[in-house]
C-alpha cells in the first residue's frame, strides 16, 4: 500500500494530502528500522504487560518491570536462576511449555497460553496466563524464549463478581414448587417484563426481588426499593418521581426511587400500600416510560424496570379498590407466587439443615444436626412467619446449643409448649445429622 | 536434643511451590546437627493443607521450602515451626547451609549472574 497513489477523481482534500505526501521508502525487512539492533530489553520493560527472556536451559535472562513488580524479584537478582523457582507457576513443575516442546523435539512449537497461579516474594497467589513463545535463528535452532505473563487478577474477580450475579441468590428450596420458581427464575430475569410477586409475609419475596435484579441484564445498575408506607401524598410523590428544581438552594432538584433506579430495577414491596393516586402516576409511567417530576413540567424519560410484590391476594385487592384493576394487569405480565412454609412439605427439614449449616459457620460452633424430638417438634409446627421465622429458630437454636446436636430444649419456649410425636426412626432427621457430620469431617 | 527438619523436593530441588510438592525430604539431626535418620516421602498428590497435617502429625522442627502462600507460613509459625521458605536451590545444599546456621528465607543457592 506504500506510495500508492489514489486515482483521480477523489476530494481534493485527500489529493492534496496524498501528493503532498513523501514517497515512502521500499519495505525492507528488520534491518531498515534498525530493529536487528534493537536494545530487546529496552523494548520489553515499557511493556504493559510482564516479560521474561529465558535461555535455552530456561534459566532467566531479563525481566521487565511488570514481571519484577508481580513476582517480587528484581531481574539482576535471579539472572541465571531456573525459571521455575521465580515464576514459582502451577505449569512450571508438571506443565511446562518448553520442557514439554523439548521432549517432542519440535523447539519452534509453542506459543499457546496456559491459565494458573504463581506465588510471588510477598506469598501472594496470582492468577496468570503464560504464553510461552520461542525465539529461533534462521536455521530453526532455539535461542531463547519469551515468556509472557499475564496478571489475571482483575479478570478472575471481574469473574467471580458475575458468577455470584448470576446465582439465584439466597433463595434455597427443594420442593417441586420452589424448585420450578428457581427453574424459570433466570428466564423471567432475562425478559424485561414486569413482575408481579405474591406471598405470604416471610416467604422471600424481597429476596426473589433481588435474585431477579442479580440475574438480570440489569444486574450492573441499582436496585431500589420502595415501601411506599404511609405518608402524605405530596410527599410520596416527591418521594417515588422526584422534584423538579426551582430557584434557590432549598428547591434543588431532588431525584425520586424511580430517577435512583435509572436503567436498574424498582422493587415496590407492597403495592397495595400505594395510594391510588400514586398507581394511577405508576400505570401512566409504565405505559409511557417517563415521569414528570413534582413541581415540573417536562417529562423525564426513564428506563426502569418495575418489580412489585403484595402479601394479599392481588384479586381480592382489586375487589376491595385497594388496588387499580388497570395497574394489576400491567404489574401481572409475569406472576411468581412464593408458597407458604407449611406448603413445602419436605422443604422444612431441608431449610432446618441449610440455616443450620449457615448458623454454625457464623457462630463457630460445631452444631451438626437435630434431635429426633427437636425435629419432631420443627416438623409439626405450621410457621405463621414461615422462612424468615423457621430461619429466626434455628439461628436462636444454634446459638444456646452447646453441643453438637439441637434438642428441643435449645428452641424458642412458645415451640415447646405444644409437644409433638417423635418418630424415632425419620430417616429425614438421621439424613441431615449424617450430612452435617460428613461436611464437617470434609472441612 | 534431636530436630527434625523437612525439606520439601522438586528432583533435587527445594521444591519452587509449597503446595505442589510431592515429595519431601525428612531429616532428623542430634544436638550438635550431626544426621542421625534420613526418609524420603512420596505423597499421593500434591496438597498444602495435606502437607501442613504431615507436618505436625510427625512434629518438624523446621521446614524448608520454595514459595508458599501467606495462610499456610503463618499457620505453621502460629504451630511454632521455624519455616524458611522462598529458598531455590539444591536441596542437600539448603539443609547443609541451615546446619550451619547460614540459611534464611529467600535465599537464592543457585548460581547467578552469568547470563546478565
Amino acid at each position: 500500500m506504500y506510495g500508492q497513489r489514489f486515482p483521480p477523481g477523489g476530494t481534493n482534500v485527500e489529493n492534496d494530502t496524498m501528493t503532498s505526501r513523501a514517497p515512502s521508502a521500499a519495505f525492507t525487512g528488520l534491518a531498515a528500522a534498525s530493529l536487528d539492533q534493537a536494545d530487546l530489553a529496552r523494548i520489553l520493560l515499557a511493556l504493559p504487560f510482564g516479560v521474561a527472556v529465558l535461555d535455552r536451559e530456561r534459566r532467566m535472562l531479563f525481566m521487565n518491570g511488570v514481571l519484577e513488580r508481580l513476582t517480587g524479584f528484581a531481574s539482576a537478582e535471579v539472572s541465571g536462576v531456573p525459571c521455575r523457582h521465580v515464576l514459582r507457576g502451577s505449569f512450571c513443575l508438571h506443565a511446562c511449555p518448553r520442557v514439554a516442546c523439548a521432549k517432542s523435539g519440535d523447539p519452534a512449537c509453542g506459543g499457546e497460553s496456559l491459565e494458573g497461579t504463581l506465588i510471588n516474594r510477598h506469598r501472594r497467589k496470582v492468577p496468570v496466563r503464560l504464553t510461552s513463545v520461542p525465539v529461533l535463528d534462521a536455521a530453526g535452532a532455539l535461542l531463547c524464549s519469551l515468556d509472557v505473563i499475564e496478571d489475571l487478577s482483575a479478570l478472575k474477580e471481574l469473574e467471580a463478581r458475575l458468577t455470584r450475579t448470576a446465582g439465584p441468590g439466597a433463595i434455597v428450596g427443594r420442593c417441586s414448587v420452589m424448585e420450578h420458581l428457581l427453574r424459570i427464575l433466570p428466564a423471567v430475569a432475562a425478559s424485561d417484563s414486569t413482575v408481579l410477586l405474591t406471598g405470604e409475609s416471610g416467604t422471600g419475596k424481597d429476596l426473589l426481588a433481588e435474585a431477579l435484579h442479580r440475574a438480570s441484564p440489569r444486574a450492573r445498575e441499582s436496585f431500589v426499593r420502595v415501601n411506599a408506607t404511609p405518608m402524605p401524598e405530596a410527599l410520596l410523590d416527591v418521594e417515588l418521581f422526584g422534584q423538579a428544581g426551582g430557584a434557590g438552594e432549598q428547591n434543588a432538584p431532588r431525584p425520586g426511587k424511580f430517577q435512583l433506579a435509572q436503567n436498574g430495577t424498582l422493587y415496590l414491596s407492597e403495592i397495595a400500600d400505594m395510594p391510588l393516586a400514586q398507581q394511577g402516576r405508576l400505570l401512566r409511567l409504565l405505559d409511557e416510560k417517563a415521569v414528570v417530576p413534582a413541581g415540573g413540567e417536562r417529562p423525564m424519560r426513564l428506563n426502569v424496570r418495575v418489580v412489585a410484590a403484595t402479601g394479599r391476594d392481588p384479586e381480592a385487592l382489586v375487589k376491595a379498590g385497594l388496588l387499580r384493576e388497570d395497574l394489576f394487569h400491567r404489574l401481572n405480565a409475569v406472576r411468581l407466587h412464593l408458597p407458604p412454609v407449611r406448603e413445602r412439605g419436605e422443604d422444612v427439614q431441608f431449610l432446618l439443615t441449610h440455616f443450620l449449616g449457615l448458623y454454625a459457620a457464623k457462630f463457630r460452633k460445631q452444631v451438626l444436626g437435630f434431635s429426633e424430638a427437636a425435629v419432631a417438634l420443627l416438623s409439626a409446627y405450621d410457621y405463621p412467619g414461615n422462612v424468615r421465622e423457621l430461619r429466626n429458630i434455628v439461628e436462636y437454636a444454634v446459638m444456646v446449643c452447646p453441643g453438637e446436636l439441637v434438642g428441643p430444649e435449645h428452641l424458642p419456649p412458645y415451640l415447646r409448649s405444644a409437644p409433638a410425636e417423635v418418630h424415632g426412626d425419620d430417616p429425614v432427621v438421621k439424613t441431615a445429622a449424617e450430612r452435617a457430620k460428613h461436611s464437617r469431617k470434609k472441612a | 536434643m534431636a530436630t527434625k527438619i523437612l525439606l520439601t523436593l522438586y528432583r533435587d530441588e527445594v521444591a519452587p511451590r509449597f503446595d505442589l510438592a510431592s515429595e519431601v525430604l525428612l531429616v532428623i539431626v542430634d544436638a550438635d546437627n550431626r544426621e542421625v535418620r534420613r526418609q524420603e516421602l512420596v505423597l499421593a498428590h500434591a496438597n498444602a493443607d495435606e502437607l501442613c497435617d504431615l507436618i505436625l502429625d510427625r512434629e518438624v522442627d523446621v521446614l524448608i521450602t520454595g514459595g508458599m502462600e501467606e495462610e499456610h507460613y503463618h499457620y505453621l509459625r502460629w504451630k511454632r515451626l521455624t519455616v524458611l521458605d522462598g529458598v531455590a536451590g539444591l536441596a542437600e545444599e539448603a539443609l547443609a547451609r541451615f546446619l550451619r546456621g547460614e540459611l534464611e528465607s529467600g535465599d537464592i543457592l543457585f548460581p547467578r549472574g552469568q547470563h546478565a
